[in-house]
C-alpha cells in the first residue's frame, strides 16, 4: 500500500536562514571529495589568487543547513521517513565565489511535487530551490533538488 | 599539469576533458562526506538500515558523485571556472565502485568578453554503467 505525501506544502518558504562559511568546512568538504585543489586547501595559494583567499568547490551550498532550526522539518511537512528519500538531480548556478569568512542568507522554497510510476513502484518527485545571496543581496549560487520519493 | 589552465580557442567541439578517476568508495569516505555536507541519512552508513529500506545494502550520497564530477571539471579547466552543473543521479554508487567521471564539449559561446563552453558530463562505475549524467557550463579565459 503506497504511503500518501503531503502536496499541500507545494509552494511553502522555508524562514531564510542566514550561514557563515568556515575556513575549516571548506576544506573538510573539498578532502571529503578527495579534490587536492590549492585553490581550495591552500590558504598561500588562495592569497595569491584573483580572489584573495581559498574558494569553495561548485557544490559546497548543499552543505548549507538552518541550524536554529530542526533537520527533520521538510520530511515531517512531507510526511515520510528519510528512508524513502532518493536524490534525483541537482543543479547549481554559480555566479559567484563562495568565500570563507562570508555571510550568506539563505531561501529555500518547495516548487513543485510530482507523482510518477518508476521502475520500483510508485514515486514522487519533490523539487526545491535555494538562492544564496551575499552581503549586497547578489545571488551567488541558486540550487535546484529534486528528491525522489519512494510511495 | 594536473591543474592547468585552458584557453577558450584550445577547446574544439567534441573534444573530451582529461577523464577524473576516482579511488574506490570506501565506507569511511561516506562517513566523511556525511559530515562534511550534514547529510546523514543513514542508509549511507548503516548496512542494515539500507537493507531494511529496501535498497540492498548501503550506497553513496549522489552529491558525492557529483563532487567527483565538479572535480573532473576544475582539474581540466581550473577552480572557479564552473558557472552552471546540473546533473541526474542515473544509478547507485556502492562500496568498493571506481568511479571515473568524464566530459565532451557540445558547444561554445562569447558574448562580453565572457567565454562559455558547455558540456556534457557524466560518471561511470568500472563495468561502464552511467551513475551520473549532466551538463555543465565554464567560463575560460581567452588568449584573446
Amino acid at each position: 500500500m503506497p504511503i500518501q505525501i503531503n502536496r499541500d506544502i507545494v509552494g511553502k518558504e522555508y524562514p531564510p536562514f542566514a550561514v557563515t562559511v568556515e575556513r575549516g568546512r571548506i576544506k573538510d568538504f573539498a578532502r571529503a571529495i578527495g579534490d587536492a585543489n590549492p585553490f581550495y586547501l591552500d590558504d598561500t595559494v588562495g592569497r595569491a589568487s584573483e580572489w584573495g583567499d581559498v574558494i569553495a568547490p561548485p557544490t559546497f551550498a548543499v552543505s548549507f543547513r538552518d541550524e536554529s532550526a530542526d533537520s527533520g522539518a521538510m520530511l515531517r511537512d512531507l510526511g515520510v521517513d528519510v528512508s524513502r528519500l532518493l536524490h534525483g538531480e541537482q543543479e547549481f548556478e554559480l555566479h559567484g565565489q563562495l568565500r570563507p569568512g562570508e555571510t550568506y542568507l539563505c531561501r529555500t522554497r518547495i516548487v513543485d511535487i510530482y507523482e510518477k510510476a518508476g521502475r520500483s513502484g510508485p514515486m514522487a518527485f519533490v523539487v526545491r530551490e535555494m538562492a544564496v545571496t551575499d552581503r549586497d543581496n547578489h545571488v551567488v549560487v541558486t540550487m535546484r533538488q529534486v528528491t525522489v520519493v519512494r510511495l | 599539469m594536473k591543474y592547468g589552465k585552458v584557453y577558450f580557442e584550445d577547446v574544439p567541439v567534441g573534444a573530451e576533458i582529461t577523464p577524473l578517476v576516482k579511488a574506490p568508495i570506501r565506507q569511511i569516505q561516506l562517513t566523511r562526506y556525511a559530515g562534511a555536507s550534514g547529510d546523514f541519512n543513514p542508509i549511507h552508513q548503516d548496512d542494515e538500515f539500507a537493507r531494511a529500506a529496501g535498497m540492498g545494502g548501503v550506497f553513496a550520497h549522489g552529491m558525492l558523485s557529483m563532487g567527483f564530477v565538479a572535480q573532473s571539471l576544475t582539474d581540466w579547466a581550473g577552480a572557479g571556472t564552473v558557472r552552471k552543473l546540473g546533473v541526474r543521479f542515473a544509478g547507485l554508487v556502492r562500496l568498493k565502485d571506481v568511479i571515473t567521471c568524464r566530459g565532451r564539449v557540445l558547444s561554445k559561446s562569447s558574448k562580453d568578453d565572457v567565454h562559455l563552453v558547455e558540456l556534457e558530463v557524466w560518471a561511470e562505475n568500472q563495468k561502464g554503467e552511467k551513475v551520473v549524467t549532466g551538463k555543465a557550463t565554464v567560463a575560460l579565459p581567452s588568449r584573446g
